[in-house]
C-alpha cells in the first residue's frame, strides 16, 4: 500500500519555501507541542513534522499537562455507565466483593496454602489482573473509540490513552480496596516489604501508556486485532497463576506460567503484599518486557500514528 | 500577527478495504475518467487524491470562503487547515490559536448535557475552570438555548447544536476561525447574530475561513474566494469575482448536453435547464 501514500517526504517542506513566508518556512519542523506556547510560535502540520522518530514521547508529555481533560472525559464516561443506578460506582466495589466471597466459598479448600491465604492470594490477583488484562484489552479500542474527537481536535493523542488508564486505575482501586479490606480481616499487617509493591504498581502505570498507545495504532488500523487479543487473553486467563499457585504447579504447568510474562507482572506486585520476595528473574522479565514495549510504542507512533485520523 | 499559509498541500485519502466492488459486479456502471481515483490491480479505488498543489497565505482579519462543488475537497482542505490532517506533501504553517467547527456530531459527548460540553470543550481549548465559568453565561446567552443547556445534546435539534457548537468555538477567543458550510442551518436571525460575531472576530485581526455553497453568506462574511475543483485551486481571487466564476461554470454545465455513456441521475440544476 505504501506506493501510492507513501510519498509523504517527497516534498520536504525545506525545499519549498515560498519567498513571502521565508520568517515562518524558517522553522518548519517546529512542533505544535507545549514549548511552543499557542499564538506565540508558528504551528507546522506536515507528513515531516507529524512523523518524527521523537512523536511518542512530545505526545505523551504534551498529553500529561492536560490532566485536566484526560480526568474529565473519564468521569463522564464512568458517570455515564452507571447513570440512573442507584449504587452507581459503587457497583464496581460490590460486584468485586461478591466475588472474592463467591471464590473463597468454592476454591479456598483447593490450595494447599491455607484457606485465609488463599482468598488474599485470589483477590490480591485477580484485580491485578484485571487490570494488566484491561490495558490490553481496552488498548485495542482506545482511539477507534475516540473517532469522534481525534478527527475534529487537535488534541495530543494520548489523552485519549490516559483517560482509558484513569477509568482502569479508579477500578482497580476499588477492588483492590475490597481485598485490602479482606487482608484487615484475616489478620494482615504491612510491613517494609509490602512497600515493594509500589515500584511494581508505578511500573504497571507507566507501562499501560505505551501498552495502550502500541495496541490503539494496531487495533485502528487493523481491525483484526481486538477480536485476536481478545482471544490471546481468555486463554492467558488459564496460564496465570491466579486461582492456583504457581509453586504448587509442576512440570508444564509452571513452565507455561513463567513463559507467560503476565505471571512475572502479577508476582512482583502481589508477592511482597503476600509476605513473599518476588523472584529476581520477575523483576528481569518485567524491567526487560517494559523497554520492548516502549520502544514498540515509539517505532509505532513514528511509523503510524499520522496516520491515525484515517483509520478511527 | 495571525497567519496561516498552506504551502503545496497535497492529501491522499486512503479508503483501507472501505470500497466493494460486489453491489457493481453484476451492472458495471460506465465511469467518467477522474484522475483523483487510485485504482488497485482489479479495478479497486484503494485511495483518493483529496487536495492536490495547495498554495496560500491568510494574514490577520482576511476572511476566505470556500467554494465549489461537493466533493471537490473544500472540507477536507478545512480538515488539514485545522491540523487533523497532516498533509502526505507539502505543509500549513500557522501562527495563531485555530478553531474548527467541521463537523457538528463530533467533538461534544453526546449523553452529556449542554452545561457539561461547554466545561469540556473549554477544557480542551485549553481553557481553565474559572475562564469557562467566566464565559458561560455568554455562551448561554448567545446560544438561546435556557434551560435546554441542562438537557443531554443527543436531545437537541441540529438546529440547537450549531447554536452550542457555535457559540461555544467563538466564545474562547480563537484567533483563527474554520467553520464548514453546515452554519446555514441557522434561521435567519441566528444567521444574522453568527454573521455579527464573525466579523467582531475578524475585526480583531482573526483569520475566518468558511465554506459554504450560499452565496449571500460568503459575500457577507468573506473577502477572498477559493474555488476548489476535484482537490485543486481553480481560482483565487475577490469573492465576487470567485462565485461569478463557479457561477459562469455551472451554468454552463447545465446547459451542455450530458454525455450519452455517463450513468446516475442528472444533477437537478441541470434537469431543469433541460424541461
Amino acid at each position: 500500500m505504501s506506493d501510492y501514500i507513501g510519498n509523504a517526504d517527497r516534498l520536504n517542506p525545506e525545499s519549498n519555501r515560498s519567498p513571502e513566508m521565508s520568517n515562518a518556512a524558517d522553522i518548519p519542523r517546529a512542533a505544535p507541542s507545549a514549548a511552543t506556547p499557542p499564538g506565540a510560535g508558528v504551528a507546522v502540520s506536515s507528513s515531516a513534522a507529524a512523523s518524527r522518530p521523537t512523536i511518542l514521547f512530545e505526545d505523551v508529555i504534551d498529553g500529561l499537562g492536560m490532566s485536566e481533560v484526560w480526568r474529565a472525559f473519564a468521569w463522564d464516561e464512568m458517570q455515564q455507565r452507571y447513570r440512573r443506578s442507584v449504587l452507581g460506582i459503587l457497583w464496581i466495589f460490590v460486584a468485586y466483593a461478591v466475588f472474592v466471597g463467591t471464590i473463597a466459598f468454592f476454591f479456598a479448600g483447593f490450595a494447599k496454602m491455607g484457606a485465609h491465604q488463599f482468598i488474599i492470594y485470589v483477590a490480591l490477583g485477580y484485580a491485578t489482573y484485571q487490570f494488566l488484562v484491561g490495558n490490553i484489552t481496552d488498548g485495542c479500542q482506545v482511539f477507534s473509540a475516540s473517532g469522534n474527537w481525534i478527527k475534529s481536535t487537535t488534541l495530543p493523542y494520548s489523552i485519549y490513552v490516559y483517560k482509558s488508564i484513569f477509568r482502569s486505575v479508579f477500578t482497580v482501586a476499588l477492588q483492590l480496596l475490597v481485598a485490602l479490606g479482606v487482608m484487615i480481616y484475616f489478620g494482615w499487617r504491612p510491613t517494609w516489604l509490602s512497600l515493594l509493591s509500589l515500584p511494581a504498581a508505578a511500573i504497571f502505570l507507566l507501562d499501560a501508556v505505551a501498552i495502550q498507545y502500541f495496541l490503539g495504532l494496531f487495533g485502528a488500523r487493523y481491525r483484526d486485532i481486538p477480536h485476536l487479543v481478545a482471544t490471546i487473553m481468555r486463554v492467558l486467563f488459564f496460564m496465570t497463576p491466579i486461582l492456583w499457585v504457581r509453586e504448587e504447579m509442576r512440570g508444564i504447568r509452571a513452565t507455561l506460567a513463567d513463559v507467560n510474562p503476565l505471571t512475572h507482572f502479577l508476582e512482583i506486585f502481589r508477592a511482597p503484599l503476600m509476605g513473599a520476595e518476588p523472584r529476581l528473574s520477575s523483576w528481569a522479565v518485567v524491567l526487560i518486557s517494559s523497554a520492548v514495549i516502549w520502544l514498540a510504542a515509539a517505532i509505532a507512533a513514528w511509523r503510524m500514528r499520522r496516520r491515525l485520523p484515517f483509520w478511527v | 500577527m495571525h497567519s496561516i499559509h498552506a504551502e503545496k498541500v497535497s492529501l491522499t485519502f486512503p479508503l483501507y478495504q472501505r470500497t466493494s466492488a460486489s453491489e457493481t459486479e453484476a451492472h458495471p456502471i460506465p465511469f467518467t475518467e477522474d484522475d483523483r481515483l487510485i485504482l488497485g490491480k482489479d479495478g479497486r479505488i484503494l485511495a483518493v487524491k483529496a487536495l492536490r498543489d495547495i498554495t496560500f497565505t491568510l494574514k490577520g482579519g482576511d476572511r476566505l470562503a470556500l467554494i465549489g462543488k461537493n466533493g471537490s475537497g473544500k472540507t477536507t482542505l478545512l480538515q488539514v487547515l485545522a491540523g487533523i490532517y497532516p498533509p502526505d506533501a507539502g505543509y500549513v504553517a500557522t501562527r495563531g490559536r485555530a478553531t474548527n467547527l467541521i463537523n457538528l456530531n463530533l467533538g461534544m459527548r453526546s449523553e452529556a448535557t449542554g452545561h457539561r460540553n461547554i466545561t469540556l470543550k473549554g477544557l480542551a481549548a485549553g481553557r481553565s475552570r474559572e475562564e469557562i465559568e467566566e464565559k458561560r453565561n455568554q455562551i448561554a446567552e448567545f446560544s438561546e438555548l435556557g434551560r435546554f443547556l441542562d438537557m443531554p445534546v443527543e436531545t437537541y435539534s441540529a438546529g440547537m447544536r450549531m447554536r452550542l457548537s457555535f457559540a461555544i468555538a467563538t466564545a474562547f477567543d480563537p484567533e483563527i476561525l474554520i467553520l464548514d458550510e453546515w452554519i446555514s442551518a441557522g434561521d435567519a436571525a441566528f444567521k444574522q447574530k453568527a454573521s455579527q460575531r464573525m466579523q467582531e472576530f475578524v475585526g480583531k485581526a482573526g483569520i475566518l475561513i468558511l465554506a459554504s455553497h450560499s452565496p449571500d453568506l460568503l459575500i457577507e462574511n468573506c473577502s477572498r474566494g477559493i474555488w476548489l475543483d476535484k482537490g485543486r485551486i481553480r481560482f483565487d481571487g475577490p469573492i465576487r469575482d470567485a462565485l461569478e466564476a463557479y457561477a459562469a461554470e455551472t451554468r454552463g454545465a447545465a446547459q451542455k448536453p450530458r454525455p450519452a455513456n455517463r450513468a446516475g441521475p442528472a444533477p437537478v440544476d441541470g434537469a431543469r435547464a433541460r424541461s
